[in-house]
């Protein structure tokens, strides 16, 4: 499976958009995690734990995103973009979403 | 490392994963992964590497200061004393807090709604962990590291 940001995939031609493809997912962490994340607040510096939690989270959304396009019939998903919003204190919420298309 | 060849159901995992199947062994497949713990342990195991393998970077610098700081004693110990402490603070003032309202002269009603309280909580929280625990091998996703 091909994924583009941009709206076509360089060298290949489109022949069919099937249509809007999306995954998300909504991860948190453990309260251990979330005790270190606090402390990590207040000296500064990357905070491991959320960038973990985040990575997660955008790992599943696209292979969610990957599977709906693979069963949909598409080779490629162009368009390709991520959001992500705060769904509770400590949980981080991830959408990919782009359009599912078949290639030449 | 194994030099055995791979059964026929961790070829069929592996094309399931690479989405190399066909609708019908896709379907097929699919039944036999709800019905096999096995084979869903198998295709989490093969889904955990592949998203290791497309994880894969060079180490950052600051990565060797973490391992560094992992097998640090000073770092190691302050952190199991720290977290000793505070389990054993939680459950000791817990305990403490529980008796003290069992000894008071509190009504029994509120006696009773305040045992309710911590057994329901605690009966919640021992279900949630139980989930949790038991799908934890069949998540992919917990070795991602950024």
């Amino acid at each position: 499976m091909i994924l583009c940001t941009t709206d076509d995939v360089p060298g290949r031609t489109v022949t069919e958009t099937i249509g809007l493809v999306r995954g998300s997912s909504v991860r948190s962490a453990h309260l251990g995690r979330d005790v270190m994340a606090k402390l990590k607040n207040l000296v500064g510096g990357e905070v491991t734990e959320y960038t973990k939690l985040l990575a997660e989270s955008r790992e599943q959304a696209l292979d969610r995103m990957v599977e709906e396009a693979r069963a949909r019939g598409a080779d490629a998903i162009v368009g390709l973009r991520f959001m992500s919003s705060d769904i509770g204190d400590d949980a981080a919420e991830m959408l990919a979403y782009g359009t599912a298309v078949r290639l030449g | 490392m194994s030099a055995r060849e791979p059964t026929r159901d961790e070829l069929l995992a592996m094309a399931y994963i690479d989405g190399e199947l066909t609708a019908e062994g896709c379907a097929e497949f699919e039944q036999r992964l709800g019905a096999s713990p096995e084979l869903r342990r198998e295709v989490s195991a093969l889904r955990e590497l592949e998203l290791l393998a497309c994880a894969a970077a060079p180490k950052e610098p600051m990565d060797h200061e973490w391992d560094a700081l992992a097998r640090d004693p000073v770092q190691r110990g302050a952190l199991g004393l720290g977290w000793t402490l505070l389990v054993a603070a939680f459950v000791g003032l817990s305990a403490f807090g529980l008796w003290q309202v069992f000894r008071s002269d509190a009504p029994l009603a509120l006696k009773l709604l305040f045992s309710a309280l911590l057994l329901g909580g605690a009966l919640l929280f021992g279900a949630t962990l139980r989930a949790r625990l038991r799908t934890l091998p069949l998540d992919p996703y917990r070795k991602v590291k950024r």
